[in-house]
Order: C-alpha cells, then sequence, then structure tokens
C-alpha cells in the first residue's frame, strides 16, 4: 500500500483534531470527564437533609475544610466504628477490606512493639494479644485507622485517568466509573487506607474491581451529617471538623492540643490528627 | 480467495486452510512437531487462566490489599523491559561500533514485536478496566503519573515497532531507517519510565529512588542480551537463515556482551546489597532482610545470584567453554534470572507492612502466593511469545537486511549483504573474526 504525502499530513491532522476535540469535551463535562457519574457517595446534594431530617442551606465545598481528630486516649477498641462503616458504605464483610480498622498497639519492657488487628478489630480485642505475655506489657492502646485524606496526596497524582481526585473541601474521593483497577494508587499510599473492590461483593457503586477507600463519609458530611463511624463511637474518640470554622472543636484542638499526624516524614500532609500517640504508628 | 501475506499466499478458505495447514504439519520434523504441541500446550493453559481472570475482582489472583501487585505485574515488567532490551543490545553494537547484529536485526525487531505484545496482553488481564485505560488516558490524562506516562511511551513505541518491522519485511528503506532511529530512543525512555513508576513511590523505600529507572535498565539490557544469544545459538543449530553469520559474528559478540552485562549485574546487586545494610533505613533495610534471609532469599540466592547471574558468567567468561552449547545455557539461564530478579523487585517493595488492617498479628512481612491462574496466564503469555516468535521463524523470509542505514547509525562498521565487514574503524578485526 502507498500513501502520498498529502494523504499522510490530512491523516494526521485528523487524529489530532480528534484527540484536541475530545480533551476539549472532557473539560466541559462536569467533574472533568465522559460518561462521569461521580461516585455515589462523592455527589452534594443541592438540597440535603441534616442529621435531625430538616432540610439545610445547599452545601458549598469552598465553604469547608473537613479535618479529623482521632484520640487514642479514648478508644476502647469496641469496633462499632468497624462495623458502622461496613453497613454505611457497603464494605466487604471479608476482613482484608476495610475503609476503616482499629489496631490494638502493644509496647512491651523490652521497647518492642506488637501491633494486632483481629479482622480489623471488628468484633473487639482479646485480653492480651496472641504471642505477647501480660507481664511484659508496659503499655497497650488502640490506633483508629482510616484514609488520612492527604493534602499532597501520592495517590491522587499516580492515578493515570485522574479517577482519583481532591474535592475543594479536602477530601480524597474515587470515581469508581473511570477507575481501571490498576492498584496503582493502592500500592502508592503510604497508610494501607486503599482497596480493590472484590468481585462478587458490594461497593458504593456496586462495581467490583476499582478502588473504595474512606471519603469522611462524604454523602453524610455534605448533607450536614456526621460520619457513620463518629455517630457510633461511644467515647467520641473520633471527631470530624471544619477547619475553616475557628470556633469549631476540632479546630481548637488541632491547635491548641499537641496532636500528631502518621508519618509526616513523607510530606503527605495528613488532614487526621492524632492524640495521646505514644509511639511511631506505620 | 487468498491473500497474499509476505510474499506467500494464504487462503481464505476454510475447507482449503485446514487443509494447508494438515500438509503443513505433516512436513514439519518430528522435533518441530513436538516443539508445537508443547506451546500449544503453554497457550490452552493460558487461555484457561486468562478466561477465568475476565470477572472483574481480585478472588482469582493471590494479590490483596496489602499486596496488590502480584506475578502478573512481575512478568509485565519482565516482557516490557525485554522489549527494550532487545533494542538497548543491537543499538549498543551500533554505538560502540560492532555492528554485527543489524544484518540480522528482522529477529531482534520482531522479538522485541513480539514481546511487547504479550506485556500488553498480560497487563490487560491483570487490569480489570483495560478499555476505560484506553479512552481514560486521552480523556483525562494525567501527566502527573509516571504510569501514564508509560502507558504513551510504550504505546508509542509499539507503533514504532510494527512501522519498523513492516517496512523492513516490505523493503521500505527510508521509512525503516526513520523507525529504527525513533525506536532505539523509545527503547531508552520507556523502561527508565516504567522504572519511574515504581521510583516516585515514597511510601516503598525499596522502590523509592533514582537508582530505581536505571537498574531497569540495567535488567533490560540482561534480558534483551541473554534473548538474543537463546534465539541466535537456535539459529545456528538448526542452520537457520542467516546462520553463518550468526556463527562468525552474532554469537561471539553477544558472548562479549553478555560478560560485561553480567560482571556489571553482580557490581549492581552487590553494591545495592551493601549499600542498603550500611543504612539501615526504616522500610528499606527490612525489605533488604526480606530479600537476604527472609521469604524471597530462595528466589534471591538460587533464582537470581546462581541460575542468573554466577553460573552463566562462568559459562561466558571462562575459555573453555567457548561454544554454542554453553552460551546457550548461559543466555538461558540469564533470562530466567531476570525473570526471578523482577518478581523480587515487585516483590520486595510491598513485602514491609504499612499497615496491620489485614494481618491478626503483625507479621514481620507481608505474604504473597500466586494462584494457579495468575502461573496460568505468565505459561501462556511464554507459550505466546514463543509461539509467535516460532511461527514467524518458519514462515517469514529471515534472511538478512540489506539496507543501509542513517549516518547516524552506520558511522561505524557497516556491513555489505554478504556478511563482510566493510568501512569502520572495527571492519578490520570484525572480518578477522569472520575468517
Amino acid at each position: 500500500m502507498t500513501i502520498s504525502r498529502r494523504r499522510f499530513i490530512e491523516s494526521g491532522l485528523a487524529v489530532c483534531a480528534g484527540l484536541v476535540g475530545s480533551q476539549a469535551v472532557a473539560a466541559l463535562l462536569p467533574s472533568g470527564g465522559v460518561g462521569t457519574a461521580v461516585a455515589g457517595d462523592a455527589t452534594p446534594s443541592p438540597a440535603s437533609t441534616d442529621a435531625t431530617g430538616g432540610t439545610s442551606a445547599p452545601y458549598d465545598p469552598n465553604a469547608h475544610s473537613w479535618a479529623f481528630l482521632v484520640d487514642t486516649t479514648r478508644c476502647i477498641g469496641c469496633g462499632n466504628c468497624v462495623k458502622a462503616c461496613k453497613r454505611e458504605n457497603h464494605v466487604p464483610e471479608k476482613p482484608p477490606y476495610n475503609r476503616t480498622w482499629v489496631e490494638l498497639h502493644v509496647v512491651e519492657d523490652d521497647g518492642s512493639l506488637v501491633i494486632t488487628s483481629p479482622d480489623g478489630g471488628i468484633e473487639g480485642f482479646p485480653p492480651v494479644p496472641v504471642g505477647v505475655e501480660p507481664q511484659d506489657v508496659s503499655l497497650a492502646y488502640f490506633v483508629p485507622r482510616l484514609c488520612m485524606q492527604c493534602q499532597n496526596a501520592p495517590c491522587t497524582s499516580v492515578c493515570p485517568v485522574s479517577a482519583t481526585y481532591t474535592t475543594p473541601d479536602g477530601v480524597i474521593l474515587v470515581d469508581q466509573d473511570r477507575c481501571i483497577g490498576c492498584g496503582y494508587c493502592v500500592v502508592a499510599c503510604p497508610y494501607g487506607a486503599r482497596y480493590i473492590v472484590p468481585s462478587g461483593e458490594s461497593s458504593p457503586m456496586g462495581i467490583p474491581g476499582v478502588v473504595d477507600k474512606c471519603t469522611f463519609c462524604y454523602h453524610r458530611v455534605t448533607r450536614g451529617m456526621r460520619p457513620a463511624c463518629v455517630e457510633v463511637c461511644p467515647v467520641q474518640a473520633r471527631q470530624i471538623g471544619d477547619l475553616d470554622d475557628p470556633a469549631d472543636p476540632v479546630t481548637v484542638a488541632i491547635k491548641e492540643k499537641r496532636t500528631v499526624v502518621l508519618k509526616p516524614e513523607l510530606g503527605t500532609k495528613p488532614r487526621v490528627h492524632y492524640v495521646g500517640l505514644e509511639s511511631e504508628v506505620g | 480467495m487468498a491473500v497474499t501475506v509476505a510474499g506467500r499466499t494464504v487462503t481464505a478458505d476454510p475447507r482449503l486452510a485446514w487443509r494447508a495447514v494438515r500438509i503443513e504439519v505433516a512436513s514439519q520434523p518430528r522435533a518441530l512437531k513436538a516443539w508445537f504441541a508443547f506451546l500449544t500446550l503453554l497457550l490452552a493453559i493460558g487461555a484457561v487462566g486468562a478466561l477465568l481472570s475476565l470477572p472483574p475482582g481480585d478472588e482469582v489472583f493471590g494479590t490483596k490489599p496489602s499486596f496488590e501487585w502480584g506475578l502478573l505485574i512481575s512478568a509485565y515488567v519482565f516482557f516490557a523491559i525485554t522489549t527494550s532490551g532487545l533494542c538497548l543490545a543491537s543499538s549498543l553494537g551500533t554505538v560502540f561500533g560492532i555492528d554485527r547484529f543489524r544484518p540480522l536485526e528482522k529477529r531482534h525487531a520482531l522479538l522485541a514485536l513480539f514481546s511487547l505484545v504479550t506485556a500488553f496482553g498480560v497487563i490487560a488481564l491483570d487490569l480489570h478496566y483495560p478499555v476505560r485505560l484506553a479512552f481514560g488516558a486521552v480523556l483525562s490524562p494525567s501527566p502527573m503519573s509516571p504510569m501514564w506516562w508509560m502507558g504513551v511511551l510504550y504505546f508509542g513505541y509499539l507503533a514504532l515497532l510494527v512501522v519498523e518491522v513492516t517496512s523492513m519485511f516490505t523493503r521500505r528503506e527510508r521509512i525503516h531507517n526513520v523507525s529504527c532511529l525513533l525506536a532505539s530512543f523509545m527503547a531508552i525512555l520507556a523502561p527508565s519510565t516504567l522504572g519511574a513508576v515504581f521510583g516516585v513511590l515514597a511510601s516503598r523505600p525499596y522502590w523509592h529512588g533514582s537508582f530505581t529507572p536505571p537498574s531497569l535498565l540495567m535488567a533490560a539490557l540482561l534480558a534483551g542480551i541473554s534473548l538474543l544469544g537463546i534465539v541466535f545459538c537456535v539459529v545456528v543449530r538448526f542452520r537457520l537463515a542467516g546462520w553463518e553469520r550468526s556463527q562468525s559474528l552474532a554469537v561471539p559478540g553477544l558472548r562479549v556482551l553478555l560478560t560485561i552485562a553480567l560482571f556489571t549485574a553482580f557490581l549492581v546487586t552487590g553494591w545495592q546489597v551493601l549499600t542498603t545494610l550500611y543504612g539501615g533505613v526504616p522500610g528499606l533495610s527490612d525489605s533488604m532482610d526480606a530479600v537476604l534471609v527472609g521469604p524471597l532469599a530462595p528466589t534471591f540466592w538460587i533464582g537470581k545470584v546462581l541460575i542468573g547471574l554466577a553460573i552463566p558468567l562462568v559459562l561466558v567468561a571462562l575459555p573453555r567453554f567457548y561454544s554454542v552449547g554453553p552460551l546457550f545455557v548461559a543466555s538461558v539461564l540469564t533470562f530466567v534470572g531476570v525473570f526471578f530478579d523482577r518478581t523480587i523487585f515487585v516483590n520486595a517493595g510491598q513485602v514491609v507492612s504499612s499497615t496491620a488492617a489485614s494481618g491478626v498479628v503483625s507479621m514481620p512481612f507481608n505474604t504473597y502466593t500466586p494462584s494457579l491462574v495468575e502461573i496460568a496466564i505468565v505459561i501462556g503469555a511464554f507459550g505466546f511469545f514463543a509461539m509467535a516468535y516460532t511461527l514467524a521463524e518458519r514462515f517469514l523470509d529471515m534472511s538478512e537486511h540489506t539496507g543501509d542505514h542513517l549516518p547516524i547509525l552506520s558511522r561505524w562498521g557497516r556491513h555489505d549483504p554478504h556478511g563482510h565487514a566493510a568501512a569502520g574503524p572495527y571492519a578490520h578485526g570484525t572480518a578477522a573474526t569472520e575468517h
């Protein structure tokens, strides 16, 4: 087959025009994509209801900046938060798949750290972890874990199709209609906060093979409600707050208490702050 | 109805085609029949694995949230770097004026093409929604993502390889020369970007760092040289097209290149281990513990060091083994060793826990066992690769490519169509080797 120079240039221009045109279409569509129905829990409701069921003003994501406070001195490791999260967000029942989980950190007399999380702590914890002698325990405490909603998130920058993104109010979401299931964000997350939904299991969008993670229960927060895990915590070890509100208790606590974030050396700038951590948490 | 492919007329009538296949099979030597039967078996195993993996989800794979990248990613990386290695190996010869492989370049161009197609096939089965990738990469590109760049570069590389191979067999010299030159650049860019996919992940100390992309280039070179060694030894053994040139020029040249590459890989591995042990960086030294004395130790010491480096180095470096047989064995072992090396690389980056969420007790290391489906897909991938090349060797005209190259490529050591060394500073030495 022979091809003339004119024909070659015409074909090349046609391909370029197609690419540019598709980009323009993608930019014009909401949420930056073609065929994008943003994940079920990611769509702010313009006329939403608050926790009491009453209506509230339309949600403005630019008027908020969400943060989370975990008080490890209060957590009793009951697992209610894990159960509530699984129910609320259709998280698979199998133990390895969690949006939130609880770890028990045991520091022994010799300084060694033993971390346990049987089934993500959903059914609570045994009095003493397997393999640890009670007399050797010098310190023990629970550490609730969830997505850190990093301000400098590795997961958003590595996604090859921009399926994971940060909302204006600081929450990182996954467009499950766009996710290709490559798992790059799963291995990029320093906190192990992501998983790929197994087949035959439920997920917020009912799509297996895509990534799922904690969203601070965005569908609830944008309707004036608190996240499910915060709602059910019997000891208020978990709190969500708005950093744009100077009087918010969480904002005050982050400013005035000595809170820490996990793995600060990575520069991810988490929005989840911890109170009372006694050892470095991986 | 009939179509003409590479100068051969092929019927499109099913009955005639079946008859042609039967005649072809009947005309094959027994050893070739056995080889085809073996490859068909591998393909069948792979096809079963591929079908089982089609529904999206992780159940049929051994991967889990704490160990998301498994055997298929290792296989993808292996085939992807092999593609580049083939091009690099031949380019290296050109750069240093040892233009021994160029007249035989049909083989390494075809091998590179088949290897890249195999890599894409494996990664498509690992991705849960590969079609979305094709659209998403164009409609919502993410230039911040090394994986996006890797996809763009390898796709471009695939296109160039198709042009290169097609123009080579249809004797379109000008197009061939340009595509050859561009493919050489892409052969360096693509694997180093693949290295960056791992290298940018600060959360994985074993992968993180500027050392990762060049180390992938090193592995690519080793894979490419060893695969050329396998193929040219087979060409000489079975006296296939161009075997005289293979025996007199390509095989000795490959021995030198393989020796240098193996020795360099030995040094790189040694320094990588030593610097990691001295540093004691959390996460990094834990991963190296897993490699040296932990769950990855058998693969490292036996698969990589012994099979992949030490034995091949002895076989190619000692003068008493200077013959085609030992070079073939050394090439096979090196090729296998690179595959082990890639599995170690992918696994070591994930072997250290970032959370205890999936575990009962904080284990010293994450564990991962590939499922039968993953193993079947990889077996099928090797079967496809070997089958494609065997068919090409059997049915395509693999005689020497005789075209001239762009001045930049043929500055040193151009060869004439008959295999005699021509102009260039190494021409005298090459001719001496040949005769």
